[in-house]
């Protein structure tokens, strides 16, 4: 049974998020975390999250080849707990894998992108969303790799312990479809609410354009973590359970030690040598004052978009949404990291 | 606006710009001061000018020609 463990660079114990740049490379037998999986690892693969994210075709090719070389019968990936590049990184590999007929077995936060990144692709182990959880993820992870390797097929999710992937298998029920409704509605009334099918990211068309911005209101939004020096509010650097807003007016730009980066998930220096970088007033107030824009909303609004549940930012997205319709905001540049 | 359209995209963002880098969307340390605030200014005249645009869902530009 040939086995090839995913890592990122921290894990892998190339470095930190100094070390987010690194390109792929393979390391020899188990490393790190691979170590305490309790089967054989042939090879570990390690990559760093910013080169995946940033040279996503390059780095599945690169590491696609260091596959097809390995020839493994099944990929680990992880655990990438709640991180949002690294649990990408491990669901578009394991994608990668399924290509060439290797099976995936990944660990992450059900809330990390990587679950849809994968697209079904890999059998994904929930865990916490934090390196808490990597005692309990490890044999998790491990059992169900070892049984994939030997080409045995896995029951359900709800069975088996790993997330559902999307998948439909055909199968003859019992009772008819319109008993199964009815029973699901009372458990319902009852208080035990369940579905069959879940639900996915809630869909928006795309707003029709704005007619000419020079006569329009312009908001600036982040979830870059950008607060005023010394965080006075508190903002957290990950799991923000809430949004916070800042007058803009006496402002012309963000200054270098007037403004900084909580965000615990990238390294903010070069953000904090220029808060700029992230939210881009200095230039807005230029193009203001050239009248490309008709006026900017008093108020920036600011979270850390780190392990932030899908459910609480869509709260965050219609409570500051409601605002800037209030105050007559016609458009928003919201910038992401 | 992100060094990560894909996932922006995988969640219903419609009108997405790719930024620089996951560390600094809208600027280049590499870059001279003068250098990154004209490459900030097109980033952003971008922005805007996506603003202004009819779009498919899930439409990425890039920050720069």
């Amino acid at each position: 049974m040939k086995v090839v463990h995913y890592l990122n660079q921290f894990f892998a114990g190339l470095g930190g998020e100094e070390a987010a740049g690194t390109p792929p490379q393979r390391i020899e037998g188990a490393v790190g975390p691979g170590r305490g999986l309790g089967i054989d690892v042939g090879a570990t693969l390690a990559c760093g999250d910013d080169y995946f994210g940033e040279h996503e075709d390059r780095a599945l090719t690169e590491l696609g080849r260091f596959l097809d070389e390995e020839r493994p019968d099944v990929l680990v990936c992880g655990p990438s707990f709640g991180s949002g590049r690294y649990g990408y990184a491990c669901g578009m590999l394991a994608r990668e894998a399924a290509r060439r007929g290797i099976p995936s077995v990944c660990g992450m936060d059900p809330e990390s992108p990587g679950v849809a990144a994968a697209e079904g692709a890999a059998y994904i182990v929930p865990t916490s969303s934090n390196v808490a959880g990597m005692r309990e993820a490890l044999p998790k992870l491990a059992g169900l790799a070892a049984r994939l390797a030997v080409g045995e097929e896995l029951g359900p999710p709800e069975a088996e312990g790993y997330l559902p992937r999307g998948l439909r298998r055909n199968e003859h029920a019992a009772a008819s479809g319109a008993g199964r409704a009815i029973d699901l509605l009372l458990a319902k009334l009852a208080g035990d609410s369940n579905t069959e099918v879940a639900a996915s990211f809630d869909r928006v068309p795309p707003p029709p354009p704005v007619a000419d911005l020079r006569d329009a209101k312009l908001a600036l939004v982040t979830e870059a973590g950008c607060v005023p020096q010394g965080n006075p509010d508190g903002l957290p650097t990950i799991r923000a359970r809430s949004w916070l807003r800042y007058s803009l007016a006496d402002e012309a730009t963000l200054a270098q030690g007037r403004y900084e980066s909580v965000h615990g998930g990238f390294d903010v220096a070069a953000a904090n040598a220029d808060p700029n970088r992230l939210v881009p007033l200095d230039v807005v107030r230029l193009l203001q004052e050239e009248g490309r824009i008709g006026a900017l909303h008093d108020w920036f609004y600011t979270t850390t978009g780190n392990g932030t549940p899908v459910a609480t930012s869509v709260k965050f997205g219609q409570e500051i949404a409601d605002e800037l319709k209030e105050a007559g905001v016609e458009a928003v540049v919201l910038s992401g990291t | 606006m992100t060094a990560l359209p894909t996932i922006a995209t995988m969640v219903g963002a419609n009108r997405v710009i790719r930024g620089i880098a996951i560390t600094n969307p809208f600027g280049d340390p590499e870059r001279s001061p003068t250098g990154e605030l004209a490459l900030r200014r097109a980033i952003v005249e971008r922005a805007l000018t996506m603003l202004e645009t009819e779009v498919e869902p899930g439409t990425v530009w890039d920050g720069a020609e």
